[in-house]
């Protein structure tokens, strides 16, 4: 208990230092004007800001590039509830009735609560990751190759289980991931792979051109296509402090919200967005009026406002302790830490404490930040939203055009980026989804490696992944989670049939 | 989604054969000491099983099933204008190193609020130049990108 109160003094140190303030300020900031604007998620601006923080310190650009994750969560129910439009995925269950209360005339409670909400479950999230974090970081240490090959396959799994569609599409994506990160050489031969004599390919595909690929180019493709309807509420958005009653009829989501959030969040591949509507669902299972839920129920508004921030700061865990990122916006920031000279994992604490504590430490004050900062500048918030389409499109293409340049000073990042770019379109287009394969990218390596290895020391026999208990354990987990689906859906059937 | 999961399916089992085949050649090895192309062969193997899966069942499926029956997945109208905008991306890929960050994004911006979107030309020159100006003004000489100058190399801030 002295430890981690010591610890957390160290990391208000670091926190404080007038440098990192005010990259959490820039953070916090550039992560809400992501959250407001649809087309624009945290997973792209963060790729897009990568490049940009090689010139700083990794402590410094850890706790920018955090804030603008969980800055992201905040700004994201701004559009949902002003526009109906959600600025980010993890803000879409906030339309149903935060819009609604806006349309009602309760745009400045719907609001608050969730600025409010969200700050009660960041912070939530933050105390949890100071107490949880170092006890997991002593664990994973004793993790030797079978252990983490076992739990990056739950990993792979947890999120291709709890993709929106199609679940064999998904451990597709997973395998063409898997693939895409044994590009370049093989750390244990030597040899190429792969790479079909293209010189920008010896060094692999980066995770960050595919990304902004991913998520970025293919997003502004498809909005092309759809002509993102605005309607703005004209009416001023006043009483943002939310009522007695308000609070009253909230607060009990509030908590629900925060703590299941934060258990989502630090399964690999859970994350906010699925937080946000496992809350949705419970407030309206366990509320006495379900009827008032998509009419403009402030507890459909509180619960998953507050599950998305407490699951943004508990997905730091897997990534802070393990060096496994939890959802593409980790592994985006596990890439970043990469390119630092920092091995994300269990040795992170002790090898760079500064890093460590300094960011969690941050995450306090970013929330703080972002709670001042977003209520009085809702107004401002609302004026971006009128930049029309047409100038905003170009300007995210340019954005991503320079970010994707800077990673190495070269076009071949671009060309990447752009490829990854169509095929996004065309994966949204069949019902393809991406996140599972920038994970795969990710992971793949150390997947392949502990696999290899694990082999090796077992001198080619499997049973070293079920013989050893923690990994048996992931692996039951990992096929459980493949089991659940096809029998749910044989139990459909039949119910069907008969 | 029958006939697009056709496709898609076959585009991957494609991919996934190829995968299968490359990894072979680039040696197995065995268990004991799993080869630089052991686990993509596998990983090969299983998303051609799974794509060959998503094809089996886009013939069970009828229209309407689950998900929307619209079998056109494209519009029509929003193709050319797809297809005009990723042009002129890769074009600025193509020329950014020949001519230069300042003119490759003024000629993508004049391209795309004036081709693309129509607007007028006064209005296209103005936005395009002040674009182009304030985004060097904060890549290249407040972040120090770096980005490449071509023959405006004198140009120095």
């Amino acid at each position: 208990m002295t430890d981690i109160l010591h610890n957390v003094i160290y990391g208000f140190g670091i926190a404080l230092q007038p440098i990192n303030l005010m990259y959490c300020f820039f953070g916090v900031l550039i992560g809400t004007l992501v959250g407001v604007l649809p087309g624009l998620g945290p997973a792209a601006a963060i790729a897009l800001l990568l490049p940009a923080t090689f010139k700083i310190s990794p402590v410094s650009a850890t706790i920018m590039l955090a804030g603008i994750y969980y800055g992201a969560m905040y700004g994201g129910s701004t559009t949902s509830i002003l526009v109906n439009i959600p600025g980010e995925a993890a803000s879409v269950v906030t339309c149903l009735d935060g819009h609604q209360m806006a349309l009602k005339g309760r745009a400045g409670p719907a609001l608050g609560i969730a600025a409010f909400g969200s700050f009660i479950a960041g912070t939530f999230a933050v105390i949890a990751l100071t107490f949880v974090g170092p006890s997991l970081s002593n664990l994973a240490i004793a993790f030797g190759p079978p252990e983490y090959f076992s739990l990056m396959i739950v990993g792979i799994t947890v999120l291709t289980y709890l993709s929106s569609g199609s679940m064999i599409k998904a451990l597709m994506m997973a395998g063409v991931g898997l693939v895409l990160s044994g590009v370049g050489m093989d750390t244990i031969s030597g040899q190429y792979r792969f790479t079909f004599k293209i010189q920008s390919l010896l060094d692999g595909v980066g995770v960050v051109p595919v990304a902004m690929g991913l998520f970025g180019i293919s997003e502004v493709l498809l909005n092309l296509e759809t002509e993102i309807k605005r309607d703005i509420l004209t009416t001023r958005v006043k009483n943002l402090f939310p009522s007695l009653k308000d609070w009253g009829e909230s607060i009990w989501s509030i908590v629900r919200g925060s703590v299941l959030g934060f258990f989502l969040g630090i399964i690999p591949g859970g994350g906010a967005i699925v937080a946000s509507f496992a809350s949705y669902a419970i407030e309206k299972k366990i509320s006495n009026h379900p009827e008032e839920f998509g009419k403009g129920a402030i507890q459909g508004v509180a619960g998953p406002e507050a599950a998305n921030n407490s699951a943004a700061g508990g997905s730091f865990i897997p990534l802070l302790t393990l060096g496994i990122p939890a959802n593409p916006v980790m592994a985006i920031l596990f890439g970043g830490l990469m390119i630092h000279g920092l091995q994300p994992g269990p040795l992170l604490m002790n090898n760079a404490p500064d890093l460590f504590w300094g960011t969690i430490v941050s995450m306090y004050i970013g929330n703080g930040m972002l709670l001042v900062l977003n209520l009085p500048l809702i107004p401002l918030w609302v004026k971006v939203l009128r930049v029309p389409y047409y100038l905003l499109y170009p300007l995210i293409l340019l954005f991503c055009l320079i970010g994707a340049y800077s990673l190495e000073n070269s076009t071949a990042d671009i060309m990447i980026m752009l490829i990854f770019g169509m095929l996004g379109f065309l994966m949204k287009k069949f019902r393809y989804e991406g996140a599972p394969m920038i994970l795969a990218l990710v992971l793949g390596q150390k997947v392949e490696t502990s696999f290899r290895r694990s082999l090796i020391m077992s001198h080619g026999d499997f049973s070293i992944f079920i013989s050893r208990p923690i990994s048996l354990v992931f692996l039951i987990t990992a096929i459980l989670l493949l089991i659940i689906p096809i029998i749910t859906q044989r139990k459909k059937l039949s119910t069907l049939e008969e | 989604m029958g006939k697009a999961d056709r496709i898609s399916g076959s585009f991957w089992f494609v991919v996934s054969v190829f995968i299968s085949y490359e990894s072979n050649k680039m040696g197995l090895g065995d268990l004991r000491h799993p080869g630089p192309g052991f686990f993509f062969f596998w990983t090969g193997i299983v998303t051609a099983i799974l794509s060959l899966v998503v094809i089996v069942r886009s013939f069970k499926k009828r229209p309407g099933e689950g998900e929307e029956a619209n079998p056109s997945i494209f519009g029509k109208r929003i193709i050319t204008k797809l297809v005009l905008v990723l042009i002129s991306l890769f074009l600025y890929a193509l020329l950014m190193e020949w001519l230069g960050f300042l003119i490759v994004t003024l000629l993508l911006f004049i391209f795309l609020l004036g081709a693309i979107e129509k607007k007028r030309w006064p209005i296209v020159v103005l936005v395009s130049l002040i674009v182009t100006a304030l985004s060097y003004l904060i890549f290249e000489v407040g972040l120090q990108s770096q980005l490449p100058k071509g023959p405006l190399e004198f140009l120095r801030f």
